[in-house]
């Protein structure tokens, strides 16, 4: 049953690296109709293995780790190998990550039919489901940041699919760039930790047992770079300006990727590595500080929107700002270890979120479909009867994103509430920040439901509108498109009740994963703050739907009365022009100035220093004048001063 | 057997050149397929080489630098040559006056060189490709050139001697000269001549630090040893510093090794290029022909690296570290910086590629002067890597000018919709040499940083932005060339077309180089460490690293 369960973790890689190759070389010219089929293939073989290794891990006491001999770099002091391991973390992201890719890709089977880079398209989803399994199942830092960085390429290759589309190809370029600035932070990070860590390892087992031995200061700039690099690829505040851009990709892409998959990339590395998190109370109070203020700036953002995916986008930030503010209250005070707790309330948001969120984005990709690519909420309106299962599944998203009481979003919110409200009442001595964060998380969850409820009524209440892109008569979503949306809405309405009050995800993360030192009392449902959410949930969603059901005039009229925070919302509070004009502008121009520089100034000395003999000639060329008479009289000078010069001497 | 492979790797491309010139203009394509086998067999030879010596490893002595598949050597020592090209006993009464040494005809191979080797024999098959359509004037002198090129370029990476290393560096200059003279583009002659003026004058000075060396291993040592041959010189010095050390005399040695550091620095950086002694690249570059450009990238600016690696670092060990770690360290970063920002800066594609080449280069010499083998080893390894990158890029480029006859990235937009082929294998080499994992620019990168990091923080610090600004320009460029809406430069005549089989043929092997070398990084970097650094050790047990 071991080496059973070991061929399926191997296998969980290699299917969609084995696909990934096989449409890639062969897919053009022999499949160029079926190439969805060896991707959806090996996305269910992952997922099916990566259940069999969910049950194997659930029940072995000890992480599976294997592939240590694999060596890859072996170079003076670095030596990484394909080293994988199987812990109560890792198998949770697994099955989260196979099976919400394998539903995308059936989707993207319907959704891209017909598009000209069909085989790129899967190639590229294949290879990526190759490395955000890798990235959660590498067992050291390198093969992390390798597959880190893979992850990376994928989402650059599909966010630029249509790249004859000029603002997808500029938006593949800023998101890799962006999170490339991330990039260097953690291997700035790995760099410290290898420096310090026993015999150089950069096995993770190695590099956490010797957490408490890291030099306080040391340990610290570790995790903030380590924070850098997570919040580039989970797009926090101040790298968070590629995610919304990056919905110029085709809509399952934004689903799989930019939604669900690889932007929680950061969460779990900061997860991974709590063991060093937990230590260090500064940086932890930087990851919840960041983390709080990106959800509540991109909820604001997210309230003016008129792009429905790029509502969904910062609905995303602000989500993904709400795992980091659960991660950054993992603190330990003396008998109070949050770190266990923080994590699995983080993680298992990020479980649920990856439910909703891509239910959501293949909703709204089954609205752009149906609209003829037209994605405005201004555009169109009242699609319920037009296109009722869309408008089924986009309410179950919705509302599990709004947190209406026991759909999934619901109990892991309250989680991420709980432990922030823990970190506030136990922290020595930042408990006044945390207090803070708590409040502005509570707002936050308010302002979610009424942004959340404001798409929706927009997208499917009120008088039917349609754009003339769609046509007369809006086409529903085919099977291929419908039936994975039906899965995913069952899944986002029913897992949260199933493993939230259950704790049975609780149990398996922190029975199979936590270090002996970082575990923790199983936390107590808190039912004043559920009430307290509910109400704010219901306050939100109440407001919306009298904003933009009963009295559609009054959100214009509120938009009037609040100009100014209303261009800020509506504007992105100008983040890209200020990078514009702080970052890329001088840069540029420093880069221009550096070519001038170069071509006149440092090359021109060295014409300079060439011209030297010329110059010296034309110098002494006079005193060759072919006069026989001028030769001897500076003969006879020059005889003269030598003399002069011995007798004197 | 495998010296005589060695000896061939030099003859074949001589001989070829001197048939190829002999052919004369009238029968260009036979002169075309004379040069194509002469390389193909060059890389033949040269794989089957490098697999013989993977599988010698063990015969490699760990104590000193000992070349393996030495012509001319004997049974009791297969390490060195006895081949003597200019024998300074002859005529002397060997009875009374002591043995003096000789310059010798010492070629061999280790861990150092051997891809770079391998590296040389690729990319000379590569430029006989690209130049089949691109020139047809004076065909048979181009390749003869070409060819001794290939020759000159081998030999400089062969040689253990050091005199033989320097003819061979010179001789390099020679083809080249020609090559970007005659085939160049409009400034070909202003370019040729700063070329050939700026790095002989450099490596002049390289030559006195390396006579200098010769010397005063002759005059130090209490038999008075004449010797040219590198692994001896090294031993012979190394000893030398030792007993320095236990006599007391270090000041002589440290003063001498600053000079010496000093002198041949000079030749090397220049050919690095190191800023800011970098202005004849791109110049030279961008008016070089394809093949010119494709060599001059891919391996000619690796003999300066090479240069610091197999000369510099021994026989100036102390000065290596007290002068080179925080001068060349620095240069380096304000290179990888300076360069990529250049880059970005610059309109021409080709000159993109060219300023590219500066920042890369400082990484090699940043791993390099982070004095261990983690850093060692990855400057060897992207050594390589930015010989395979940079030599596709100036391909790809080379075969986008022939179609379009410009190279302005203005004029173009969105090539992706029409060349498919060219534009999958400019974005496969593009993420290549910005370092991506799986390919092959990675490895390299990672432990040229995670080297110098032990060595200088900053240093590696500062140096991490080259890779978020080579992104930058890389990606900038392919935004605008390849991707967005369709522009085309006006063609008269021809229709323009996707990638033709030659092509493939000309990027075949450096892409398959490149998907295969993040497996064999570790066969090069297991490799070089068991050959190198026990030899760095000799050296640094005298004088701790500051």
């Amino acid at each position: 049953m071991f080496d059973f369960g070991i061929t399926c973790l191997w296998l969980i890689p290699l299917l969609p690296l084995a696909a990934s190759v096989i449409i890639a070389l062969f897919g053009r010219r022999w499949l160029p109709d079926q190439c969805h089929l060896p991707c959806i293939a090996a996305a269910i073989g992952a997922c099916v293995f990566s259940v069999i290794a969910f049950s194997a891990v659930a029940s072995e006491p000890q992480p599976i780790a294997f592939g240590k001999d694999l060596a890859w770099i072996s170079a003076g002091d670095v030596k990484a190998n394909f080293s994988l391991r199987a812990d109560g973390l890792t198998a949770v992201m697994l099955v989260m990550v196979t099976f919400i890719g394998s539903l995308i890709a059936i989707y993207s089977a319907g959704y891209m039919h017909g598009d000209p880079g069909y085989p790129r398209f899967f190639a590229a989803v294949s290879l990526f489901l190759f490395f955000m399994v890798g990235l959660v199942l590498a067992n050291n830092f390198v093969l992390l940041y390798a597959c880190w960085e893979g992850v990376g390429l994928c989402s650059y290759l599909l966010i630029g699919f249509w790249f004859a589309k000029p603002s997808a190809a500029t938006a593949a370029r800023k998101a890799f760039l962006v999170t490339r600035l991330g990039d260097i932070g953690l291997l700035i990070g790995i760099m410290i930790l290898w420096t310090h860590s026993p015999g150089h390892s950069l096995e993770y087992d190695a590099v956490f047992a010797h957490a408490d031995k890291y030099p306080s200061g040391v340990l610290f700039w570790a995790c903030v770079c380590l924070f850098i690099g997570a919040a580039g690829k989970s797009a926090q505040f101040p790298l968070h300006v590629w995610l919304p851009d990056a919905m110029e990709g085709p809509s399952p892409v934004s689903a799989l990727i930019h939604a669900a998959t690889m932007v929680t990339a950061g969460v779990y590395l900061i997860a991974r590595c709590v063991p060093l998190f937990a230590l260090e109370p500064g940086a932890q109070l930087l990851v919840a500080g960041i983390g709080g203020f990106t959800a509540l700036l991109a909820a604001v953002i997210a309230v003016t929107q008129t792009d429905l995916k790029r509502v969904l986008a910062y609905s995303t930030l602000s989500q993904l700002g709400f795992m980091f503010l659960a991660l950054g209250s993992g603190i330990h005070f003396g008998e109070h270890k949050l770190a266990a707790l923080a994590v699995t309330a983080a993680i298992f948001h990020l479980f649920t979120h990856a439910f909703f969120k891509a239910l959501l984005f293949l909703s709204a990709g089954s609205v752009m479909h149906a609209m003829g690519n037209v994605i405005d909420m201004r555009q169109f309106g009242g699609l319920r009867k037009a296109l009722p299962i869309t408008h089924w599944t986009f309410l179950c998203g919705a509302a599990a994103l709004a947190g209406v009481p026991l759909l999934s979003g619901f109990w892991s919110k309250d989680e991420v509430l709980v432990s922030v409200y823990d970190a506030w009442k136990h922290s020595p001595h930042y408990g006044g920040t945390y207090c803070l964060l708590f409040f502005s998380a509570l707002f936050t969850a308010g302002l979610t439901a009424f942004y959340t409820a404001r798409a929706y009524f927009k997208t499917f209440w009120g008088e039917e509108k349609l754009p003339p892109e769609a046509g007369h008569h809006p086409h529903e979503a085919p099977p291929i498109m419908a039936w994975p949306l039906r899965i995913l809405a069952v899944g986002a309405v029913g897992v949260g009740v199933v493993l939230g009050p259950t704790h049975l995800f609780a149990k398996m993360l922190e029975t199979r994963w936590a270090p002996p030192h970082l575990a923790a009392h199983p936390p107590g449902p808190n039912v004043v703050l559920m009430v307290f959410s509910v109400i704010l949930a219901g306050v939100g969603i109440g407001l919306a739907y009298w904003m933009y059901v009963i009295q559609p005039s009054a959100a214009e009229h509120l938009a009037r009365r609040m100009a100014t925070i209303y261009e800020f919302s509506s504007k992105k509070f100008y983040f890209d022009e200020l990078y514009d004009w702080t970052i890329v502008k001088p840069i540029t121009i420093l880069a221009h100035v550096c070519r001038i520089v170069d071509t006149y100034l440092i090359d021109g000395l060295v014409d300079l220093v060439g011209m030297g003999p010329a110059i010296v000639g034309y110098l002494v060329r006079p005193v060759q004048n072919g006069l026989v008479q001028f030769y001897a009289i500076l003969m006879a000078l020059g005889l003269a001063g030598f003399l002069l010069s011995v007798l004197l001497r | 057997m495998m010296s005589v492979l060695l000896i061939l790797l030099l003859l074949i491309p001589a001989a070829a050149a001197v048939a190829v010139a002999c052919l004369g203009q009238a029968r260009a394509l036979l002169v075309r397929q004379i040069t194509l086998g002469a390389t193909i067999a060059g890389a033949v030879i040269a794989l089957v080489l490098a697999f013989g010596l993977l599988t010698q490893r063990t015969d490699i002595k760990r104590d000193t630098y000992s070349p393996t598949f030495v012509p001319g050597s004997t049974a009791e020592n297969p390490h060195a040559t006895t081949w003597n090209l200019i024998d300074f006993n002859a005529g002397r009464d060997a009875s009374t006056q002591k043995k003096l040494g000789a310059i010798q005809f010492y070629i061999g191979l280790d861990g150092m060189n051997i891809w770079l080797i391998v590296l040389t024999a690729i990319l000379m098959v590569s430029s006989v490709l690209i130049s089949w359509n691109a020139i047809d004037e004076r065909v048979h002198e181009f390749h003869a050139w070409l060819l001794l090129l290939g020759c000159a370029l081998t030999g400089v990476f062969l040689a253990f001697d050091i005199i033989l290393f320097y003819v061979f560096f010179e001789l390099t200059l020679v083809p080249l000269f020609f090559l970007i003279g005659i085939w160049g583009g409009p400034e070909r002659r202003y370019a040729a001549r700063k070329f050939f003026i700026y790095t002989l004058a450099g490596s002049v000075v390289t030559l006195l630090g390396l006579l200098a060396v010769v010397a005063v291993c002759y005059h130090k040592t209490g038999d008075h040893v004449l010797t040219f041959s590198i692994p001896e010189l090294v031993t012979i010095f190394n000893n030398l510093l030792r007993s320095a050390e236990a006599t007391g005399d270090r000041a002589f040695f440290q003063s001498f090794q600053f000079w010496v550091f000093l002198a041949m620095m000079t030749g090397f950086a220049i050919k690095v290029p190191l800023f800011p002694v970098h202005t004849w690249l791109p110049l030279a570059h961008v008016e070089a022909p394809t093949a010119g450009s494709v060599l001059l990238a891919g391996v000619l600016l690796k003999m300066g690296t090479y240069g610091f690696l197999r000369l510099c670092l021994p026989l100036a060990p102390d000065a290596s570290i007290t002068i080179g770690v925080p001068l060349i360290g620095a240069l380096s970063v304000v290179g990888i910086i300076y360069g990529a920002l250049c880059a970005r800066a610059q309109d021409d594609i080709k000159k993109l590629v060219a300023y590219s080449s500066v920042s890369h280069l400082g990484f090699c010499t940043l791993g390099m002067f982070a004095l261990n083998s983690t850093g060692l080893t990855g400057s060897l390894m992207q050594m390589i890597n930015h010989g395979l990158s940079t030599g596709a890029l100036f391909l790809i480029v080379g075969m986008i000018y022939e179609r379009y006859h410009t190279r302005m990235m203005g004029d173009y937009s969105g090539l992706g919709a029409k060349l498919k082929g060219i534009t999958f294998c400019m974005v496969f080499i593009s993420l290549s040499s910005v370092g991506l994992p799986g390919l092959n620019g990675f490895v390299g990168e990672a432990l040229v940083f995670f080297g110098m990091f032990e060595t200088g923080k900053v240093l590696a610090i500062l140096g991490t932005a080259g890779i978020i600004l080579g992104a930058w320009y890389l990606m900038t460029m392919l935004r605008q060339v390849f991707f967005g809406e369709l522009k085309e430069p006006h063609v008269e005549g021809h229709e323009v077309r996707d990638i033709t089989p030659r092509e493939i043929a000309a990027l075949a092997p450096i892409m398959a180089g490149k998907e295969i070398r993040t497996r064999s990084g570790l066969e090069i970097s297991s490799y070089s460490s068991c050959s190198w650094c026990p030899s760095w050790t000799i050296w640094i047990d005298h004088d701790p690293p500051v």
